[in-house]
C-alpha cells in the first residue's frame, strides 16, 4: 500500500452532540484517494453520521466539535442507502446528468456544447458501470431498479468530479449475484483514483473490498486497520463477536425427517400476476418440524410462492393441501383453524402494524380472534411470548414508531406465534438487519423448530447465510422450481447453473477475494 | 402548538354556532322597514335589499343553514362511507362495481340541475333539500372515501389483520377508516362549504328556502347587488360562514394531529 499519498480528507476528534446525548465521539479517520475505508458497526452506531461529516452535512440541531478538513479539490458525493429519494421523480436520467454536465462545457463554442455535454454524460454512465447506458437515459427514477437508481448516483457524482465517494449500506437487501456486482463497480471507482468510503454492516462485502477499516460502536471507534489484520488478528471484543456471528450457522443435517407424512403438499402451482406467469412449482413438501429454505434472486418468484401458501396472493391454479385437505385460495375463505395453522411474517414489520394502537394489544388479537381467548389471558401470553423473543413489556406498550426495526420484526414474530401455527412462514425477515440482529433472530428461530413442538418453518431469503440455517433448500429462478433437496447436499454439490452461480457468488464474497488488480 | 389551535377552532367556530342557534331567541319583532342598502341611523348594521335590518337578519339567519348544511353533510358521509369502504376492501370487483358505476351515473348530472328537477315535482321543504343536498354530495364522497381507504387497504396491515382473522369492522373502521380520516376530515370541510352555497343556490332559484327568507347564504347572494353602497350585508353573512367552515376546519386539524414526536432526520 502506498502510503505516501497524502489523504484527500480527513476528520480529527471528531464529536457530534443531539440533546446532549453523543451520537459519535472522537472519531478520527483519514480518507486516501484510491483507496476503499470501511466504517462498520451495527445500525445506530453512528456511521452514516460520520459519512456524512465529510460533505459537511449533521443531524438538525446538533452541536459538533473537532475538525473536518478536506483537500481544495476534494468534492465529495454522497450514494445514500435509498437512492430513489435523491433522484427527481419528474425528471428523465438524462435531464439529471445533463444538468450537471452543462456548466462544465460552457468554455466550448456555443456548437459544440452538445455533443461535449453529451459526452461526458455518457462516460460517467460507463464509469459508473451501467452498460446500457443510452437506453436508460430515456427513463425516469422509478423506471430504473434499485441497482440501477444508485449507479445513476454514482454517475452524477462522478460527473460533478467527486474525489470522494460515500456509499451508505450499498448493499443491503440485496440477493448475492448483485452484492457482488456492487462491489466490482466499487472497486472500479477506486481503481480510478477515488477515494471510497464505505458505510456497511455487510461484513462480506467489507472484506472484499476494504484497505482500511473501522469498527465503531455506540458512537466511538473500537478498532480500526487493514482489513486483513482486522480478521486474522482482531484486537477488540466487540470485532471478534461482529465476526464469529458471520461465521457461526453451520448446515443442520435434514435426514429422518422426510420420512413422516407432509404437512404441506404443493402440487402443480401455478401462480399469475395479470396475465404474467410468474410461478410454477409442480411439487413442493413440507414435513412436520422441518425448515425449508426459498431461496432465489430478487423477483424469483420466492415472495409470492409464500403469498400463496398464507393464502395472501390468491391467482393461482395448482392445489395447496394441509394435512391432505386443500386449503382455500384465499384467506377470506380460510377458516380459524386454517387461518392458525398457516401464519405469515411480513418482510416490512413496519408496514405490517397498525401506527395507532400499541404493539402488545395489537399482538393479543391473534389469540383471541383465532384460539378464542378472553382478552386477558391473551394480553399475558401475548407479553409473555413477546418477552420470551426479547421485548420487555415497556417496549410492548409502545406505538410500533417508537420500536426498532429489529424489534417490530421480534413483534411481528410473536403476532403469528401466538396462533400457535404448525406452518410459520417468513419473509424475508432478517434483512435489512445488522448480522448481531440478524443472527439472534435466526438463532430464535432455529429453537422454535427444535422445540419439539413440530412447527415448520418456511424461510425465505435470498441469503445463502440464512438458508443454512434449513434442513433443506429449494431455489428458484426467474418464477421456476428449479432445484430442491437437503442443505448439506445443495450447498456441497449444487446440480442447477443457476445454483452454481449464486453458491459461487457467495463464496467470493465470503472468501473476500480482491475484484481490483493491486500494484 | 397543538392546544392553541384548538382554542382558536374553537374560538372562531362558536361565535357563527352560538349566532345561529340562539340568535332568534334575541331578537324582538321586525321593525318598520326602511329604504334598501341605507348605512347608519337606527340600523346598527344598516339594511339590506327590501330595507330591513341586516343584524336582525343575521341573528335569524343562521339556523336553516347551518342544520341544513350540517345535516346534509353528515348524511352524505353515513351513505359515502360504508358504500366507500366496501367497496375499497372487497376483492369482489363485481360488487364494487355494482356500488360505485351508479354513483357515477349521478356524477354525470350537474347537481343544481337534479335539485331543481326533483324540487320541481315534489317541492321539498327543509328538511327535503337537506336530503337532496346529501344525495348529491354521495357520489363525490364516495369516490374519495374509496380512493383514500384504497391506499390504506393496500397496505401489509391490512393483510396482517386478515391473517389474525380480524373482523370486518375492525379493519375497516378501526384500521383503514381511521387511516383516512385526515383526508376525509379536510374532505368534510370542503364539502361543508360547498353544501352552504348549494343550499343558497338553490334558495336563490326559489327551491327550499324562500328567496327572500333570513338566511346567511340567501343573504350573500341577494344583497350582491348592493356590496359597494352597503357592504356590511354581504360581509357580515359572508364573514360568518367563512369563521364555520374555518373553525370546523381548525378543529378538525387539532384533534387529528399526532403529538409532536422527537422526529429526528436520520441524516
Amino acid at each position: 500500500m502506498n502510503h505516501t499519498t497524502g489523504p484527500v480528507a480527513e476528520i480529527r476528534d471528531l464529536r457530534v452532540e443531539i440533546d446532549g446525548r453523543a451520537i459519535v465521539d472522537g472519531v478520527n479517520l483519514r480518507v486516501r484517494p484510491g483507496k476503499v475505508t470501511a466504517l462498520v458497526g451495527a445500525s445506530g452506531s453512528g456511521k452514516t453520521t460520520t459519512g456524512l461529516a465529510l460533505l459537511g452535512e449533521y443531524p438538525p440541531g446538533a452541536r459538533v466539535t473537532g475538525e473536518v478538513h478536506r483537500s481544495a479539490d476534494g468534492l465529495v458525493g454522497y450514494v445514500p442507502q435509498h437512492p430513489a429519494a435523491v433522484l427527481n421523480p419528474a425528471r428523465r436520467v438524462s435531464a439529471l446528468l445533463h444538468d450537471i454536465a452543462r456548466p462544465q462545457v460552457r468554455g466550448l463554442p456555443r456548437a459544440e456544447r452538445r455533443t461535449a455535454a453529451r459526452e461526458l454524460v455518457l462516460r460517467s454512465l460507463s464509469d459508473a458501470q451501467l452498460a446500457d447506458g443510452e437506453a436508460l437515459l430515456r427513463r425516469y427514477p422509478h423506471q430504473l431498479s434499485g441497482g440501477q437508481q444508485q449507479r445513476v448516483v454514482l454517475a452524477q457524482a462522478l460527473l460533478l468530479g467527486a474525489r470522494i465517494v460515500v456509499a451508505d449500506e450499498p448493499t443491503t437487501g440485496q440477493d448475492a449475484l448483485t452484492k457482488s456486482r456492487v462491489v466490482g463497480q466499487l472497486a472500479a471507482v477506486a481503481a480510478r483514483g477515488i477515494a471510497v468510503v464505505l458505510l456497511s454492516h455487510d461484513l462480506d462485502v467489507v472484506r472484499a473490498l476494504a484497505d482500511e477499516v473501522l469498527v465503531m460502536r455506540a458512537g466511538r471507534v473500537v478498532e480500526s486497520g487493514p482489513v486483513e489484520r482486522l480478521w486474522t488478528a482482531p484486537r477488540h471484543e466487540w470485532t471478534r463477536r461482529l465476526l464469529d456471528v458471520q461465521r457461526a450457522a453451520a448446515p443442520r443435517d435434514g435426514t429422518g425427517i422426510e420420512a413422516a407424512q407432509p404437512l404441506l403438499n404443493v402440487l402443480n402451482l401455478t401462480a399469475v400476476h395479470g396475465r404474467t406467469t410468474v410461478l410454477r412449482a409442480p411439487h413442493l413438501a413440507l414435513h412436520p418440524g422441518e425448515c425449508l429454505a426459498v431461496v432465489g434472486r430478487s423477483g424469483s418468484g420466492k415472495t409470492t410462492l409464500a403469498r400463496c401458501l398464507a393464502g395472501l396472493h390468491r391467482d393461482h391454479d395448482g392445489e395447496i393441501l394441509l394435512d391432505g385437505v386443500a386449503l382455500p385460495r384465499s384467506l377470506r375463505h380460510r377458516s380459524r383453524t386454517q387461518l392458525a395453522a398457516v401464519q405469515y411474517v411480513f418482510q416490512d414489520a413496519r408496514a405490517s402494524f397498525d401506527e395507532h394502537r400499541p404493539v402488545l394489544g395489537q399482538v393479543a388479537r391473534t389469540a383471541v380472534r383465532l384460539r378464542g381467548a378472553d382478552d386477558r389471558t391473551a394480553t399475558e401470553e401475548a407479553s409473555a411470548t413477546l418477552g420470551r423473543l426479547g421485548l420487555s413489556d415497556d417496549l410492548a406498550h409502545r406505538l410500533p414508531g417508537e420500536l426498532s426495526g429489529g424489534e417490530l420484526q421480534r413483534a411481528a414474530l410473536a403476532r403469528a406465534l401466538l396462533a400457535r401455527p404448525r406452518v410459520l412462514i417468513c419473509d424475508e425477515i432478517t434483512s435489512g438487519l445488522d448480522t448481531v440482529t440478524r443472527r439472534a433472530l435466526l438463532d430464535l428461530l432455529a429453537g422454535l423448530v427444535g422445540d419439539g413442538d413440530d412447527l415448520s418453518l418456511v424461510l425465505v431469503t435470498h441469503d445463502l447465510d440464512t438458508a443454512r440455517l434449513a434442513h433443506r433448500i429449494a431455489v428458484l429462478d426467474a418464477g421456476e422450481l428449479v432445484e430442491q433437496g437437503p442443505t448439506g447436499r445443495i450447498l456441497a454439490e449444487p446440480q442447477h447453473a443457476f445454483t452454481v452461480s449464486l453458491m459461487n457468488a457467495t463464496a467470493h464474497l465470503e472468501a473476500g477475494s480482491r475484484f481490483r488488480a493491486r500494484t | 402548538m397543538t392546544r392553541r389551535r384548538f382554542t382558536l377552532g374553537l374560538a372562531v367556530v362558536a361565535v357563527p354556532l352560538v349566532l345561529a342557534l340562539l340568535g332568534p331567541l334575541f331578537t324582538g319583532a321586525p321593525g318598520p322597514r326602511s329604504g334598501s342598502f341605507t348605512l347608519g341611523g337606527e340600523h346598527w348594521l344598516g339594511t339590506d335589499f327590501v330595507g330591513r335590518d341586516v343584524w336582525r337578519q343575521v341573528l335569524h339567519g343562521g339556523r336553516t343553514v347551518v342544520l341544513t348544511a350540517l345535516a346534509a353533510t353528515a348524511l352524505a358521509y353515513l351513505v359515502a362511507l360504508p358504500v366507500g369502504l366496501v367497496s375499497a376492501l372487497t376483492h369482489v370487483r363485481r360488487l364494487e362495481e355494482l356500488l360505485m358505476r351508479p354513483l357515477d351515473v349521478l356524477l354525470a348530472v350537474p347537481s343544481l340541475l337534479l335539485i331543481l328537477l326533483v324540487a320541481s315535482v315534489f317541492s321539498p321543504g327543509a328538511a327535503g333539500i337537506a336530503l337532496l343536498v346529501a344525495l348529491v354530495n354521495v357520489p363525490d364522497a364516495a369516490r374519495i372515501v374509496r380512493a383514500a381507504a384504497g391506499e390504506v387497504a393496500a397496505r401489509p396491515a391490512v393483510e396482517a389483520l386478515r391473517m389474525q382473522g380480524e373482523t370486518w369492522w375492525r379493519i375497516a373502521v378501526g384500521y383503514v377508516g381511521r387511516s383516512a380520516l385526515r383526508t376525509l376530515a379536510a374532505d368534510a370541510g370542503i364539502r361543508l362549504t360547498g353544501v352552504l352555497y348549494l343550499v343558497s343556490t338553490a334558495a336563490f332559484l326559489g327551491v327550499g328556502v324562500a328567496p327572500d327568507a333570513a338566511d346567511w347564504a340567501v343573504m350573500v347572494d341577494r344583497n350582491r347587488t348592493g356590496l359597494f353602497v352597503q357592504p356590511w350585508a354581504v360581509v357580515v353573512p359572508a364573514l360568518l360562514i367563512v369563521a364555520l367552515t374555518t373553525g370546523t376546519n381548525l378543529l378538525f386539524d387539532a384533534a387529528l394531529e399526532k403529538t409532536p414526536r422527537q422526529k429526528g432526520r436520520r441524516p
